[in-house]
């Protein structure tokens, strides 16, 4: 009884962790015993689809067919998982057992877990999956309907369904449409804390600009009540909104993660870090290539609070990502690297009664008791903050100016200042670099620092003042100031303003 | 070998009272009732077992103790050993009351210790009868301000030959044996443990230095770790060596003013610097003030106070050698009309320059350290404005920046 199994091909896709792979879905019904098998390295997620969509069939009006299914999912030697597979092994069913017309020599994608009811559902990295898929050719595309704003976000064009039965009104009565998807932006900018509630602060309010205008890394120090942690808030408010790869770079990996509990915004991310938190949840994990929250955090701000109770072990494993702004993790001897192109904002409090900034001798800590306390972190992590502000708290009559004064929104004025600054950065250095973030090390010329200022700026490293590498930070974050100036040429004052924001002096 | 014996008799005398419950009460009376005649009879086991013999009169109390003493002769031996060899590796000596060399400060009063401890250069004991000496003590955490003080006052006063003596401790102490060290005066510290025992720990160099062209004294035993009891008899012996006191700087309860209080006890002249009244820090020195001390202002009253001790000194010692002292002029300091600039800085803030503005922000920093945000916050000045300001007075040296602070450098 030689007869010719029925073979349907389609195309799907699948990420394990970031990394994607476009992946050839072939079905195959052949007469014998009922069975139903998944070949290809599946696990039992893939597998247990079988219950799936025998429900769904019934629900929609289908039948599961009778005879011997093989599903063959290719690359077979790789590890695959996850329900996205659901869809197109259903529609590889109907077209095989004829069920449902395949058109001729067509490639279609499709990809969405099903339902018992037969409803299709999104999963968790469809947008790092579109974007894989957006440029390649296929002559259908089917996704999920709630898949739609990742769709918008990696530009992906396609027709989106809701139910199984959809497919009828697609392929039975030739009724494809392929479309872009809009997505829908939350705007919560507003909701941000303003900077005008830093009132007394000046020190803190123009490091914050600065770093915000420059991309440095900022550590902020100071009293408990000082207003460390609402600065952390105000500084995501003065930056500008993500440009549009920006955010798909962004919601790419926080979909990936978070699933549907991710919002599409142009706000910039803030990843909140807790001193409890590991190395592997930093850096991200390397087995199943989930990114870290330093990936998370990319283009936009890592906030580190009360980082003197941070394991120093941790904190040293930030230095290199800072430093290159990129995560490496290896997977059977590959190299996988994220971006990790965010603001560090470190803050903490000066020493263990925290009142060490207070006006007067409040603080009852004794020199080897501060010592301990900001020996936690390291002097070359330190290195790479190129911002550092003290923060004491306010006095009454500041206090009753924040609730009761105007409240005006200073920050939409500072964005503003910052959105000229980078546009300046961006003509200077192209590809998206700022000051704090531009990989090369020879910047004397690109960034017009005169000899002048050079002069200066040794003269102040001879008295102390910086490191080597606290040298050309404090050159950068000059450049960041003259560029809030909007001035051509880094002068003196440029540098010596640079200069009181170092971390020098400031800790013991 | 008649040296050797006698000296392993103190280090035996050390062992019993660090080991057994023998304190000074004890020792008196056996002394009073002549059951011995010397405290370094206390190693002689015969002795002992005379004494509990019932050749004299003892209380109950005296006779267990000695009891004990002897039911742990053997262990208190090992001790003593102990305290020998740590002593004969490190260079220190011992000294007894019994010695010829005994200070002389401390032979004039009671409760000095019987025995002490030294590594260093003796002749400076000798030398601070003659020149006199003072103790110069002061907070572990000082302003700039009390720190400058020191340097000028031990340097001026160890020129003209005062020795200056002092508890090694971070801060001033640490100040008043660097600026003292390389005088003519020299510089003594005494420990709270044992001569070899560096505390703190990170004073290192400054022991190492001290050492070398000082003296290291400690009435404990070489290998004595400093424990916290051990400070306030430090303090005593401090002020008991010395011929007058300096307070630099004391906060409301601070030990430096144990040291005050046993110098006042011992009826030592005391010398506090005056400070600001609305700094935390230096309110114990001003309460002290209030009590009736005197006012360290000038170098002048404080070789006064010196040479009336040495007159008193030699009227009972026999007269040896004139005392002399140097002199050396001071330097002025400008004034300005600060009070016209204030009103300015309110009413014209344009009308300042750079060098007003200067002088305006040293004129802030003279009360108390402050904040950029607390300069800034007083004078209403653009936030870079002041920055430029800061550094360049930072950079010349006018300022200088510490735990976040602006503080005015004195020089």
């Amino acid at each position: 009884m030689a007869s010719k199994p029925n073979v349907a091909t389609l195309y799907s896709c699948f990420a394990s962790g970031t990394d994607t792979t476009v992946s050839l879905i072939e079905v195959s019904i052949s007469p014998g015993i009922p069975s139903f098998s998944v070949i290809g390295l599946c696990d039992s997620s893939i597998r247990e689809s079988q219950g799936r969509l025998k429900s769904a069939f019934k629900s929609c009006g289908f039948n599961m067919p009778k005879g011997h299914i093989t599903v063959g999912i290719s690359p077979a030697y790789m590890k695959k998982a996850g329900s996205a597979f659901d869809l197109p092994m259903a529609m590889g069913i109907l077209f095989a057992s004829g069920q449902l017309y395949l058109p001729p020599e067509v490639k279609i994608y499709a990809e969405g877990e099903l339902t018992l009811s037969g409803e299709v559902k999104g999963t968790p990295g469809a947008c790092l999956r579109l974007k894989t898929v957006r440029d390649m050719d296929f002559d259908y595309r089917v996704i999920p309907n709630n898949e739609s704003g990742s769709a918008g976000v990696a530009d992906f064009r396609g027709m989106g369904i809701k139910n199984l039965s959809d497919l009828v009104s697609i392929f039975d009565e030739n009724k494809y449409t392929e479309t872009g998807f809009d997505y829908e932006r939350s705007s919560e900018i507003s909701q941000m804390l303003d900077i005008s509630m830093l009132k007394g602060q000046e020190k803190a309010k123009r490091a914050l600009l600065i770093s915000a205008a420059g991309f440095h890394n900022i550590l902020l120090m100071g009293s408990p009540g000082s207003g460390k942690t609402m600065a952390g808030k105000i500084l995501s408010g003065i930056m500008p909104p993500l440009s549009r790869n920006e955010l798909s770079d962004v919601y790419s990996l926080s979909e990936l993660v978070e699933g549907e509990a991710a919002r599409i915004s142009e706000e910039r991310p803030v990843r909140i870090v807790e001193p409890s938190v590991t190395v592997g949840k930093l850096l991200g994990n390397s087995m199943s290539l989930t990114p870290g929250e330093l990936a998370l955090a990319n283009h936009g701000i890592l906030f580190a609070d009360e980082l003197p109770l941070y394991k120093s072990e941790v904190l040293d494993f930030l230095r290199k990502p800072l430093e290159e702004r990129k995560v490496n993790l290896v997977k059977k001897g590959e190299l996988y690297s994220f971006d990790c192109n965010f603001i560090f904002l470190g803050t903490g409090n000066p020493c263990k009664c925290g009142q060490m900034y207070e006006r007067g001798s409040k603080c009852r800590c004794s020199e080897s008791q501060i010592r301990k306390y900001q020996s936690r972190i390291s002097g070359p992590f330190l290195e790479r903050i190129d911002i550092f502000s003290e923060m004491r708290s306010i006095s009454g009559n500041d206090m009753a100016s924040i609730y009761i004064g105007d409240s005006d929104s200073e920050s939409l004025e500072y964005r503003k200042r910052v959105e000229t600054c980078w546009q300046i950065q961006h003509e200077r250095y192209g590809n998206g670099f700022l000051n704090g973030t531009f990989p090369d090390e020879d910047i004397k010329d690109l960034m017009r620092i005169p000899d002048k200022v050079i002069m200066y700026a040794s003269e102040m490293a001879e008295k102390e003042f910086f490191s080597a590498r606290g040298f050309t930070r404090a050159l950068r974050v000059a450049r960041t100031i003259a560029d809030l100036n909007e001035t051509d040429d880094v002068s003196v004052d440029d540098i010596s303003e640079a200069s009181l924001f170092r971390v020098k002096g400031a800790l013991i | 070998m008649n040296e050797t014996v006698d000296h392993f008799k103190d280090f035996f005398y050390s062992a019993v009272r660090l080991n057994t419950e023998i304190n000074y009460k004890t020792i008196n009376e056996l002394i009073c009732s002549k059951a011995i005649g010397s405290y370094r009879e206390l190693a002689d086991m015969e002795q002992l077992k005379r004494i509990v013999g019932g050749s004299c009169e003892l209380s109950d109390e005296t006779t267990t103790r000695i009891n004990q003493l002897i039911d742990s002769y053997s262990k208190i031996q090992t001790i003593a050993n102990e305290y020998k060899k740590i002593a004969d590796t490190n260079g220190i000596s011992v000294v007894s009351c019994e010695d010829d060399n005994y200070p002389y400060n401390w032979k004039v009063q009671t409760g000095m210790p019987k025995v002490f401890y030294f590594s260093g250069n003796y002749s400076l004991l000798d030398q601070m009868v003659l020149k006199g000496s003072i103790a110069v003590v002061g907070s572990r955490n000082p302003s700039k301000y009390a720190l400058y003080a020191t340097e000028k006052f031990c340097s001026e006063l160890g020129n003209k030959g005062i020795t200056t003596v002092s508890g090694m401790a971070r801060g001033i102490d640490r100040q008043a044996h660097l600026a003292s060290v390389k005088t003519a005066g020299g510089t003594i510290a005494i420990l709270a443990g044992g001569v070899d025992n560096i505390y703190p720990p990170d004073n290192k160099d400054l022991y190492n230095t001290i050492k070398q062209g000082g003296l290291i004294l400690s009435e404990m035993p070489p290998g004595q770790q400093p424990l916290r009891q051990y400070f306030p008899s430090r303090n005593r012996l401090i002020a008991g060596l010395t011929d007058c006191t300096l307070i630099m700087e004391a906060g409301s309860c601070s030990g430096t003013l144990h040291t005050a209080s046993f110098a006042a006890n011992q009826g030592k002249e005391i010398f506090v610097l005056p400070n600001n009244i609305y700094y935390e820090n230096a309110k114990g020195g001003l309460k002290l003030l209030e009590d009736g001390c005197n006012v360290l202002v000038s170098t002048d009253s404080v070789v006064d106070s010196i040479s009336q001790a040495l007159m008193y000194k030699r009227m009972t010692m026999g007269n040896k050698e004139d005392i002399y002292f140097d002199d050396k002029t001071e330097t002025d300091t400008e004034d300005v009309g600060i009070d016209m600039l204030r009103t300015l800085a309110k009413e014209k803030p344009e009308e300042l320059d750079d060098d007003k503005w200067k002088l305006l922000i040293k004129d802030m920093l003279t009360l108390n350290p402050l904040s950029a945000d607390d300069i800034n916050s007083a004078i209403q000045i653009p936030f870079y404005k002041l920055s430029k300001l800061l550094t360049d007075m930072e950079l010349n040296g006018t300022v200088c920046q510490e735990k976040g602070k602006y503080s005015l450098t004195f020089v």
